[in-house]
């Protein structure tokens, strides 16, 4: 640059000058643009977290890939070296097996049923009680947190007996015992056990599985709402629950997702509360047509490795998990977004 | 003058309708009555019945109902003395929260940051790191755990058709790589291994960080960009930048996400305290009320590690003040 000449102006118009001055040759500038240490860092870092991020998504990828693809291998390719992803002889059999033997339809309606409900009622009241901690200030609602918090403490395992014992003979403070006492009554309660009724009851109380986690994130994301929003609406003469029905609830579909999605999920692959209230006798849920079905029984045997019984079972986690896939790709935006919008400070 | 006025206004707020914050006030309970209710009707008397099993005999009559019988601290000296695992299973149980707690937070605290960062396909990326959340819940997680195929896959091999001897060499890190490369720094033994351990376990660590990399993300994005500018106009470095920003901003996730954390872990039917209990429950004559008593010590130590986890943390943690 010293020996650059000074620029010239030329005046082109009235209105327009030119000024000439010698350029820095274009390698030269991209080099000062690009080769320095900050762009370096830069790209070095980029790079690097984008390989980390594929790395990790291969991880939990993978087994998702190669146990779609072992589903649809036949005995014969668990015992051939050479048979990685790739089937040599494809087959439908498991899928048919299971399908018709373990009954696979008939526990997907129930469970289809007994989910649907659950999670409905559980983002519908989860949804309600967050608001209600989230906008009102009363007496005790501090406290009151507290226990929700506490509710999520407590495994429910630690509750096993005496959950089950509630709802083998479900009573409501103890009023039916003393119509048994009396003699009115022949059991001292109503069983509920082998009903969807213990796990509809806890839905609709906010007790059910990580219940307290939603009502958490609900209250987080509500608190995000400013308050100015419902002073309006107050002051146009709408109540309380009109309010909430009509602007809040409008508001926070997002976020209305994301907790039908956990607990829809969660209440579909769940093993806890479905082998804890339904017995042997019960409805078919999806817990119990995880087995080899007997058509395909002899052949897990005789495979001498117990590869193929464990890619069967894992076909029938295949059909299970199928409809919650489809809900995933469909929802997972919501996930995200909805998160991104609810600000959780501690 | 001032008395007429006042005796005008006297009777009038008697009739006055309730103000807006009592009106408020009872919309509150009102939104949050169907907790009240369950806790009250249903959870309360679980949790009594709880407590009272684990210090009687119980008998479950086949009319319906159970007979109790009071037999005092019996089952937890039984747990604690008589048990042959239980105290074992507890030790390694907390060695384990100790271990796994720390890794779980860290590794979701950063992929949360990376994922927070301008990226190519970051939405697909998003979309990918919470399906664990989703899917590899319960019954898939309980498939995979007896599962010899998945235990290879996870330790990164496609092979499936080939045996044990394979999944052993194709782990991602062996401890002897590692030491080999850390030879000559005084790192000690123990911390080779737990990173190595943590590496190979990843897929377990990345299945287990759904709901914290959720909250540290919402986090993150309440953080307000205008802080970050004026710090880029500063001159301060991204490095610099994380520790004076973004992790003071978060502190405060930090700290719920590891209480989150060990509730989770602790409650997770893999860990072997809750496998133990479980299988004591199912096994033995009377340990339906043993195992009442072991998880309500369990469920104490527990509660005491949350105590002293919080108490450390929140010494550490900013609140930022809000106007």
């Amino acid at each position: 640059m010293n020996n650059a000449q000074a620029p010239k102006v030329k005046k082109d118009s009235k209105n327009k000058i030119r000024v000439e001055f010698d350029r820095t040759p274009l390698i030269d500038r991209l080099r000062a643009k690009f080769l320095n240490l900050y762009t370096v860092k830069r790209v070095v870092w980029y790079l690097f977290r984008f390989l980390l991020l594929l790395g990790v998504s291969y991880i939990i990828l993978f087994p998702f890939f190669s146990k779609v693809s072992s589903s649809f291998m036949s005995e014969t390719d668990f015992v051939d070296v050479t048979v990685r992803l790739i089937p040599k002889s494809p087959t439908l059999q498991t899928y048919e097996a299971i399908i018709t033997e373990n009954s696979y339809f008939k526990a997907f309606g129930n469970t289809l049923v007994l989910s649907l409900v659950c999670a409905v009622l559980q983002t519908f009241i989860c949804c309600f009680i967050g608001y209600g901690f989230a906008k009102f200030k009363f007496k005790g609602s501090g406290a009151l947190f507290l226990l929700v918090i506490f509710t999520m403490i407590v495994p429910h395992s630690t509750l096993k007996l005496s959950m089950f014992l509630h709802f083998k003979d479900f009573d409501i403070l103890g009023i039916l015992g003393i119509f048994n006492k009396l003699g009115v009554l022949e059991r001292p309660g109503i069983p509920l056990l082998d009903t969807n009724w213990p796990l509809w009851i806890m839905s609709a109380t906010g007790l059910a599985y990580k219940n307290g986690l939603f009502i958490f994130l609900m209250r987080q994301f509500y608190r995000g709402i400013p308050d100015e929003l419902e002073e309006s609406a107050y002051l146009d003469g709408s109540g309380v629950f009109k309010t909430f029905f009509t602007i809040i609830i409008p508001l926070s579909v997002t976020m209305i997702v994301t907790v039908f999605m956990f607990s829809f999920c969660w209440q579909w692959t769940d093993t806890f509360y479905s082998s804890l209230f339904y017995t042997q006798t019960g409805p078919l849920l999806l817990n119990r047509i995880i087995k080899i079905p007997d058509s395909l029984a002899e052949l897990t045997e005789a495979s001498s490795s117990a590869l193929f019984g464990a890619a069967v079972k894992n076909t029938c986690g295949i059909l299970i998990i199928i409809p919650l896939v489809i809900m995933y790709l469909f929802g997972q935006k919501y996930i995200v977004q909805g998160i991104e919008r609810s600000g959780i400070t501690g | 003058m001032n008395k007429v006025i006042d005796k005008k206004v006297a009777p009038k707020k008697n009739k006055k309708p309730a103000s807006l914050d009592a009106k408020k006030a009872r919309a509150g309970w009102i939104f949050v009555l169907p907790f009240i209710l369950g806790f009250v009707l249903i959870y309360l008397p679980i949790i009594i019945n709880s407590i009272r099993f684990s210090f009687s005999e119980i008998r479950i009559l086949t009319e319906g109902g159970y007979e109790l019988e009071f037999v005092g601290l019996t089952n937890y000296s039984n747990a604690i003395f008589v048990d042959p695992g239980f105290t074992q299973a507890l030790v390694a149980g907390m060695k384990q929260l100790i271990i796994d707690i720390p890794c779980i937070v860290f590794f979701s605290l950063f992929i949360a940051i990376i994922l927070n960062q301008k990226i190519l396909g970051r939405a697909a990326f998003r979309a990918i790191f919470f399906i664990p959340v989703i899917l590899t819940t319960g019954l898939i997680g309980q498939i995979d755990a007896n599962n010899a195929m998945l235990q290879n896959m996870q330790s990164g091999s496609a092979n499936m058709g080939l045996g044990e001897e394979e999944s052993a060499t194709s782990q991602i890190l062996s401890v002897v790589d590692v030491q080999q490369l850390f030879a000559n720094m005084a790192i000690g033994q123990g911390l080779v291994k737990y990173v190595v351990d943590a590496v190979n376990s990843i897929f377990d660590i990345v299945n287990r960080c759904g709901v914290q990399m959720l909250i540290f993300l919402s986090g993150l994005q309440s953080i307000s960009p205008a802080i970050y500018e004026s710090c880029s106009i500063d001159g301060a470095s991204g490095w610099e930048t994380f520790w004076k920003v973004t992790l003071p901003m978060v502190s405060p996730m930090i700290l719920v996400n590891t209480i989150y954390t060990v509730i989770d872990a602790f409650t997770a039917s893999k860990n072997t305290v809750m496998a133990y209990i479980d299988n004591v429950y199912s096994s033995q004559v009377g340990g339906n009320v043993l195992s009442s008593a072991m998880s309500w010590m369990y469920f104490m130590l527990v509660i005491a590690i949350i105590g002293i986890v919080a108490a450390i943390l929140s010494t550490f943690v900013f609140y930022q003040r809000r106007d």
